[in-house]
């Protein structure tokens, strides 16, 4: 008895060393407490170089704001003496950065940085469309290289809203078009009839038809430039288009299939059919964008410095120093915690399971593959190798040797349709792999072994309540604070022993156990 | 609302064990790990059994290696009927029953059965296909005959008694039989029916099959409930001389009562299930405070 009094005393006080050092962080963190949720963080540098010429020289581009979906700060500009710097409101809303010099032939440097914070956002399209405010014309008339008033555009336009029974679906239609125009890495400018008649286009290209095919049918829409952030140097920019639907300006880009959304790694630079650097002609001019990457907290409104100097212990330092990949560290953190929930599921509610943890590692790889169609596709596996196996469960083999051949089995079905799923773009067929196959394996014999001793129906009971614990555990573990609140919080992972520790100790009724023994429970009442 | 989620409430004032509470109460405390293989094995229950004398099926042989199949075959070969099982199968898996026909042929569920069928059933009884993979012995026993008593509520299989025994003192107990739909197996989960005991008078109690209570079996026309049960006293004897027998104080002790030798001890169990409560209408702990 002493032993189990020692144990207790040992758990309480590792329970309280955990929410003291927690309460430590807590006031600090929501301190810092910030809604804005970006899902990326990129630090960006613009970097120019050229070389004066005879007279005035000027360098212009565009520089991105904030707005509801991403956020800029810690802008810095870092030029030479002899460059005169000005920033500029324009019309629609832009902003440019302008560089003079008088100076001639000679070099200069410009570096414009700043940090991106993005996430993506998804608009809803209502059937029908309908702007309240009155619309600006220039979103209407058609422009030198958007010429919504062609021909071939208005045919192009009326053909498209044949058999369409709303703005919405017209909306598609012209989408779907666009997106159907293969794309080439066009340099030399494409307007909207070119577009039409070459059939391919750059993200220009069918931007400009699309507002053209919108406009000649009185949709307000206008071109919105920018870049795709992503890791590494880049010299393209990008162009998408941007409807006013119901006073919302809402973005569709034509080119990368996203209708109605825009990535957390789109950075909005400005308005209309413009080109993101102008120079004065003819001088030698270089650019490259430079992007890096940066470890954030998506809910904490601090840079990796200060995360750095938060009271206590925190896992940050690993993040910072990229020593473990993040998928990793998230993995390792999430497991513990996805144990205690199937210890809970399986002890407290009384769910039965294929294997322990098998609800966690699904649960992880529905996180790559989506969860609808991951659990069709363990479903399918499962239940095909089952099924498979099953001639060879009759002939009466060993143990080991007949899971070798599930193994094999399932690894050729998974090497298979990921073959075919590429060869014939089945995306989902591609998927499979995300799965681990050990695990695969071993719930797949467990199923073909259970139907064998307690038939179809009881397996299959068994396989629902195991898809039930993994719709659980990944709905909870899918939660985007929880890595986070784990990197910050380590000390969790101490609670989840000592939790553990009481449930190990539990000895109340299963949930289920009051369906199976209702009878009894009722006549006792 | 931790009280709802634990179910503290129903916890404290039901005699229902649930499985949790079996655990942690009945079975760690009571039963030492080391000594599962002594219930698990079932060459190393009928060693401790016989050594005890305490009447169980007579073993003809026990076969470790293929090189002795044929030795130990030919010593055993005089037989009329016998079983053959794996030490460590699990679920019923792997058992035959064998019985001479007046040529002098095995046969086997109504099948000839040839010698070479039998050693190859021995060796693969001896490399595992019945016990997950790991390396197997196999049991060769005596046949028993179920007592006639049985046939009248349903003649077919063997019909046993399942006693559990808390600290060498039986607590609730009740008869297995098998029926039209559980193919020849007596276990509740397997379509058999359960039929509950009243320990004090040795009778039979109401039949259960998993969902509702009836006084006959559902293959027959046979009342069983009050029908007293033939060798109860002896039945409980046995039981609690097996429970002494053992170092594992929380058991399932499982009991055939033989036309010609009486209650004879099948195997034990250091998991025993939790449905006898539901076949006994009766949770476990009421049990437990009964017999104190």
């Amino acid at each position: 008895m002493t032993s189990k009094t020692n144990l207790k005393t040992a758990l309480i006080l590792i329970a309280t060393i955990a929410i003291i050092s927690i309460g430590f962080k807590v006031p600090s963190i929501l301190k810092n407490y910030d809604n804005f949720n970006p899902k990326e963080v990129y630090k960006l540098k613009y970097r120019f170089f050229f070389k004066s010429g005879a007279n005035n020289t000027s360098l212009k581009t565009y520089v991105p704001k904030s707005n509801s979906r991403q956020r800029i700060s810690e802008e810095q500009i870092s030029n030479d003496g002899t460059l005169l710097f000005l920033k500029k409101n324009e019309q629609q809303g832009n902003t440019r950065a302008i560089w003079n010099t008088k100076s001639i032939n000679s070099y200069h440097a410009i570096d414009y940085d700043f940090t991106f914070e993005g996430k993506d956002k998804s608009f809803i399209v209502p059937k029908i469309f309908k702007n309240t405010l009155k619309v600006n014309k220039e979103y209407l008339n058609p422009t030198l290289n958007i010429q919504s008033d062609n021909k071939a555009v208005k045919d192009l336009a009326i053909q498209l809203t044949k058999d369409t029974k709303n703005d919405k679906e017209v909306i598609q239609n012209i989408f779907d078009y666009v997106y159907a125009i293969p794309s080439a890495p066009i340099i030399t400018l494409t307007d909207a009839v070119t577009t039409i008649l070459q059939k391919r286009a750059s993200c220009n290209g069918k931007s400009r038809l699309f507002v053209a095919l919108c406009r000649s049918l009185d949709y307000p829409s206008r071109i919105k430039g920018g870049i795709i952030v992503e890791k590494g140097n880049k010299r393209t920019s990008h162009a998408w288009v941007e409807l006013l639907i119901n006073d919302i300006w809402v973005p569709f880009d034509g080119l990368n299939n996203h209708f109605a959304y825009l990535p957390a790694n789109y950075l909005e630079i400005y308005q209309g059919d413009k080109s993101l650097i102008t120079r004065t002609a003819g001088i030698q001019f270089d650019y490259i964008y430079e992007i890096e990457q940066l470890h954030h907290v998506s809910f904490l409104n601090m840079n990796s410095k200060e995360l750095h100097t938060l009271p206590g212990f925190s896992l940050w330092n690993l993040v910072a120093k990229d020593i473990v990949p993040t998928g990793a560290l998230h993995l390792l953190l999430l497991l513990p915690i996805g144990g205690l929930l199937v210890a809970f599921l399986r002890n407290i509610v009384g769910l039965k399971t294929f294997g322990v943890f098998l609800p966690v590692l699904i649960a992880f790889s529905l996180s790559h593959t989506g969860f609808i169609s991951g659990i069709a596709i363990f479903v399918g596996l499962i239940i095909l190798i089952g099924l498979i196996s099953y001639p060879f469960d009759r002939l009466g083999l060993l143990y080991t040797p007949k899971l070798v051949i599930s193994l094999t089995i399932m690894v050729s079905v998974i090497l298979l349709s990921t073959h075919f799923g590429v060869k014939n773009n089945i995306l989902w067929l591609t998927k499979l792999t995300f799965f681990p196959i050990i695990i695969l394996t071993i719930s797949a014999e467990r199923f073909s072994r259970s139907t064998v001793e307690d038939g179809y129906v009881r397996a299959l009971d068994k396989l629902f309540q195991t898809l039930i614990a993994t719709s659980i555990t990944y709905f909870i573990l899918s939660w985007s604070f929880l890595p986070s609140i784990l990197i910050l919080f380590p000390e969790i992972v101490l609670l989840v022993i000592v939790l553990a520790a009481f449930l190990g100790r539990y000895i109340g009724i299963r949930w289920a156990e009051l369906f199976r023994f209702k009878p009894l429970l009722l006549s006792e009442r | 609302m931790f009280s709802i989620i634990l179910n503290k409430k129903s916890n404290k004032s039901s005699n229902v064990v649930g499985l949790n509470e079996r655990n942690v109460n009945l079975i760690y405390p009571n039963n030492p790990k080391k000594y599962y293989p002594l219930a698990d094995d079932k060459v190393l229950t009928k060693e401790i059994l016989h050594k005890n004398n305490i009447p169980c099926a007579k073993t003809f042989g026990v076969i470790e290696y293929n090189s002795d199949i044929k030795k130990t075959w030919q010593s055993c070969n005089s037989n009329n009927a016998l079983a053959i099982k794996p030490a460590n199968g699990c679920g019923g898996g792997g058992i035959k029953i064998l019985k001479k026909d007046k040529n002098g042929d095995w046969f086997s569920s109504g099948k000839k059965i040839s010698d070479r069928e039998i050693f190859q059933h021995m060796a693969s009884i001896i490399m595992g296909f019945f016990s997950l993979g790991s390396h197997d012995r196999v049991l060769i026993e005596e046949c028993i005959e179920p007592h006639p008593f049985f046939h009248e509520i349903y003649p077919e299989g063997v019909p046993d008694f399942r006693i559990i025994t808390l600290n060498n003192t039986p607590l609730m107990s009740m008869l297995r039989m098998p029926t039209n739909k559980s193919d020849g197996k007596a276990n509740l989960h397997q379509n058999g029916v359960g039929i509950g005991v009243d320990m004090k008078e040795g009778r039979l109690l109401d039949v259960y099959d998993g969902k509702k209570y009836s006084n006959h079996h559902p293959d027959s026309t046979f009342l069983v409930n009050g029908a007293p049960i033939p060798y109860w006293k002896e039945i409980l004897e046995i039981s609690i001389a097996t429970a002494k027998a053992f170092p594992l104080n929380y058991l399932g002790i499982d009991v055939v009562i033989d036309k010609v030798k009486g209650p004879q001890i099948m195997e034990i169990n250091v998991r025993p299930g939790l449905g006898i409560q539901l076949v006994n209408k009766m949770g476990l702990k009421g049990a437990i405070q009964q017999a104190i």
